[in-house]
């Protein structure tokens, strides 16, 4: 959602002249780049539980982060204050990383990227903001998702349904003279599910996420919502733990993009790599997987939670081809890392809020599909697993080293899916698992859960894969 | 609050919070990062016509505060009625506790910190300098290290009288290192330590020991799966222990998405398993003397020789659930040594063989059900001494099962951690490889 500038400076109580004398202020110990980055976030959640929304709350988040740049050296700080006075102090704590007290805006290696934010190219519009209904609007959706799942399912013993949503106004202006200006929507559901099934208990969580407003809200997004919370239910309750060990691994369509979000994703964010401490950094122009092989990191598709007009340092949001038809073609960048490998920044830029400095960090990453038939990778293989539900994963990026829990799958036996499994960590490591990858199926789908990744700051992703067959991981079992 | 009184509303609670930390971060041995941040907040619970809502604001002008404070109380009134919402009893809430320094975690050396004594700190931290005699068998690629002082300071109050404070310094070190084999293989390790002493942090020990773990993690070796008896060192225990702590969680506990919820009274765990929490042993991290509803905390047993003596219910689980309340969550748990070692070499040879798990790689739990599935980090043991670190193994199977197999617990849990968790001895685990 793209409003009228002055809608932003009013909000800040800020002009441009004041911009520039706190960018002014920013460099006056010397550095070559400041920024400002303005925010001033309304969130609001709801909570049903025990069949009746009974908590509700509303959370205001305000300030501004001012960033020095010296070379690759960051001074950062902030202030939940835009009075005059406060903003200066934090320009002047800011600029304590600087020490050569003369100030040089490098326009060299700082790409500038001029243009005011178009609202007819907004990736967010919104319908119906979120703060142009009162809470009790919501009330309903709340009620019919806990009516739908509890009428699809007797063993429904307890649900808890949380609407959160939120939407942050974002003014952004460096050394440059570059100001954006937007306003990002967020909206989610979370469901969790306890059922019940003679003495077992078994649980389930569902949630869906996008950049967007309150016209999320609706029916299908309650059947959609109650289809996801009692898929496989039955298998649930049968699901037992497979022999543990290295098999070949089925990924299904979709939430299975947390192999490329831990085992690729963050070796490619440039960071990692400008300080030499990933295991692609020096694999740049190879060739690190098959030519059936294309992963992106993408700002641009619409209404997902890692779209970006604009990431956190005003740079565009775009889409980012990393591996190329199976050749690492590109990381992920920031202005620092940018600069340091005289490249142009991806928009890869990001912040939790104003109280960090941004650092690369991904947006929606995805594989193009391939062209294999889901059904027939999975017929290929004589003794494996198939999962496509998935809890969390981690990565060690100098070693490669990455897992990810699976919340539900199946084994694969002779070509066919046979016992329900659940609850197993699967580990494996980036270049081999990439390698590995055998087989792509020509059914991407981009995944709309709620996915945050937490590398340093917490910001919201999304990820998503084609069915793809990885020849040898390491399951857990017993 | 009287605002909010006035304005409609039955109760209140406010949480005022405000932190000032400075960070200094080192790369390669020179300064990196420098950051300030001062944070304000203001949380208020408010207890309207039977109805209750949570909200918080770092706006804090008045104007600002009153606008929202209206928006807060209609909001709340749009809310379904619940009746178990209310504020704690008076007898219950925490008295004399009005300096913050209470708890003694407050250290006065935080006023004469400067900017030129936090990059003396940081570059203290930093071997980079001895990086060449340091690199034997091995290239240091990258060292990264940070240097923090935060102080702290939390208000609670609420309608019916209460006011608690607390402060707290803390002063933190971290270290990490990323090195080359000769083959190139790239491994990464860290160590950190924190006090909320100034005096409390050694910088030059913390970097020996980052690099030292880093070394020490070269030439893993794939081991074959099975069942192995397993050392955890204290520095990771507390991530097995967690799950359980959460089981006990009166919320879980009410959902009935707890592994626990049925077994309050009940001997569910080894007869070696006592777990106790001490929230008021004073100058310990992690002491605290109220929760977050104003809550006085107090020492209780938690598991009792494998017996689950409490859940953790705060006033409105609690009164949904029909029983007594106790705190809202654990503060600072121990649990109790067990046998006569007293670290992890007394730990590895009282057991001989297995596996010393030095930390994790991803996984999780199911809630429900206790199942757990994690990626373990750390070494082969035989006769005691460790023969080569592991690479991609898993931890497979479910708390209930796997505390029922504790045997050993040393005494080693370290000062700067809340929960004081010991490195320990599992007599038998299932590792997938």
């Amino acid at each position: 959602m793209i409003k009228e500038k002055s809608y932003y400076l009013s909000i800040f109580g800020v002009d441009e002249a004041l911009l520039a004398m706190l960018v002014n202020e920013a460099l006056s110990r010397g550095g070559q780049y400041a920024d400002l980055f303005f925010e001033n976030t309304s969130y609001g959640n709801l909570v049903l539980r025990d069949g009746a929304v009974t908590t509700g709350g509303s959370h205001v988040d305000f300030g501004v982060g001012i960033r020095v740049l010296e070379g690759e050296k960051t001074g950062y700080a902030y202030s939940e204050s835009t009075a005059r006075a406060d903003m200066i102090a934090c320009a002047r704590a800011a600029s304590a990383i600087a020490e050569s007290a003369q100030a040089v805006v490098d326009n060299a290696t700082r790409a500038a990227f001029c243009g005011t934010p178009n609202p007819s190219a907004d990736r967010y519009p919104v319908k119906e903001e979120w703060s142009s209904r009162g809470m009790d609007a919501f009330l309903p959706f709340l009620r019919d998702v806990d009516a739908e799942i509890r009428r699809r399912d007797a063993r429904v013993e307890k649900l808890t349904a949380v609407l959160s949503f939120q939407e942050t106004d974002v003014l952004m202006y460096n050394s440059l003279g570059e100001l954006k200006w937007e306003t990002r929507p967020m909206g989610n559901v979370n469901v969790s599910v306890v059922f019940r099934q003679g003495s077992r208990i078994e649980n389930n969580s569902v949630s869906r996420s996008w950049r967007c407003g309150a016209e999320m809200l609706g029916p299908s997004l309650v059947k959609e919502l109650a289809d996801a919370a009692v898929k496989n239910l039955d298998a649930r309750f049968q699901a037992g733990r497979p022999k543990g060990g290295r098999m070949s691994v089925v990924m299904g369509a979709g939430s299975s993009g947390i192999l490329l979000h831990e085992a690729m994703g963050h070796a490619f964010e440039a960071d990692f790599n400008r300080k030499g401490i990933s295991i692609f950094a020096d694999k740049m122009g190879q060739r690190i997987c098959s030519d059936d092989i294309t992963i992106v990191d993408d700002g641009t598709l619409k209404g997902n939670r890692g779209a970006l007009n604009f990431d956190d340092e005003g740079v565009p949001g775009q889409r980012t081809v990393m591996v190329d038809r199976g050749v690492l073609s590109s990381y992920l960048h920031d202005r620092i890392s940018a600069a340091h490998y005289g490249v142009a920044p991806t928009g890869n830029g990001r912040r939790e809020s104003f109280r960090y400095a941004p650092i690369p960090r991904m947006r929606a990453t995805y594989m193009e599909s391939g062209k294999a038939n889901p059904a027939d990778i999975i017929a290929d293989v004589k003794q494996g697993i198939y999962v496509d539900e998935f809890a969390n994963g981690q990565v060690k990026i100098g070693e490669g080293d990455f897992t990810f829990y699976v919340k539900a799958g199946f084994l694969i036996e002779d070509g066919r899916l046979t016992m329900p499994v659940k609850d197993i960590n699967i580990i494996g490591n980036g270049p081999e698992a990439l390698r590995d990858i055998v087989a792509v199926g020509n059914d991407l789908e981009i995944d709309p859960l709620t996915w945050v990744c937490g590398k340093e700051q917490s910001v919201p992703v999304s990820c998503g894969i084609p069915t793809v067959m990885v020849k040898s991981l390491t399951v857990g079992g017993e | 609050m009287e605002f909010a009184l006035r304005s409609g509303a039955d109760a209140v609670r406010i949480t005022l919070n405000k932190n000032l930390t400075d960070l200094v971060g080192i790369l390669n041995g020179e300064v990196d990062k420098v950051s300030h941040s001062l944070d304000r907040s203001l949380q208020i619970a408010l207890f309207v016509d039977g109805r209750y809502g949570a909200f918080s604001s770092n706006r804090l002008e008045k104007s600002k505060l009153e606008e929202f404070v209206l928006g807060a109380i209609g909001t709340v009134k749009m809310l379904e009625e619940d009746k178990f919402r209310k504020l704690p009893e008076a007898e219950r809430k925490v008295k004399g506790v009005s300096t913050g320094m209470e708890p003694g975690l407050y250290d006065p050396a935080c006023l004469d910190v400067d900017e030129t004594f936090r990059r003396k700190m940081a570059m203290d931290l930093s071997l980079w300098k001895e990086k060449e005699s340091l690199e034997k068998g091995f290239t240091i690629l990258s060292e990264e290290a940070e240097y923090s002082d935060s102080v702290s300071d939390l208000v609670v109050m609420d309608s019916d009288g209460l006011y608690a404070r607390h402060c707290e310094t803390a002063f933190e070190i971290v270290s990490e290192f990323t090195i080359a084999d000769p083959d190139g293989r790239l491994f990464s390790g860290y160590w950190w330590d924190s006090s909320w002493r100034l005096a409390g942090v050694d910088p030059s020990a913390c970097a020996r020991k980052a690099l030292e773990r880093t070394v020490e993690q070269m030439n893993p070796m794939a081991m074959p799966g099975g069942k192995y008896s397993v050392v955890v060192d204290s520095e990771c225990a507390s991530r097995l222990l967690s799950p359980v702590l959460s089981a006990l969680g009166g919320f879980a506990v009410q959902q009935n998405n707890s592994f626990l919820a049925d077994d309050l009274g009940r001997k569910v765990f080894a007869e070696k398993m006592t777990l106790v929490d001490l929230p008021l042993e004073k100058g310990a991290t992690g002491a605290r003397l109220f929760d977050s509803e104003g809550v006085a905390t107090r020492e209780m047993p938690v598991i009792d020789h494998g017996v689950v003596k409490t859940f953790f219910l705060n006033t409105y689980i609690a009164g949904k659930m029909g029983m007594e309340p106790t705190v809202e969550d654990s503060t600072r748990v121990k649990l109790m040594p067990v046998g006569e070692c007293r670290d992890i070499a007394g730990l590895m040879a009282a057991v001989g063989e297995g596996i010393l798990i030095t930390g994790f790689n991803g996984g999780n739990s199911n809630a429900a059900t206790g199942d757990f599935s994690y990626g373990i980090e750390g070494f082969y043991f035989r006769d005691g001494r460790i023969v080569h670190p592991v690479r991609e193994l898993l931890m497979t199977g479910n708390f209930k099962t796997l505390w029922n197999s504790l045997s050993l617990v040393a005494d080693d849990a370290r000062p700067c951690l809340v929960k004081q968790i010991p490195s320990l001895v599992f007599s038998s685990a299932d590792m997938s490889a």
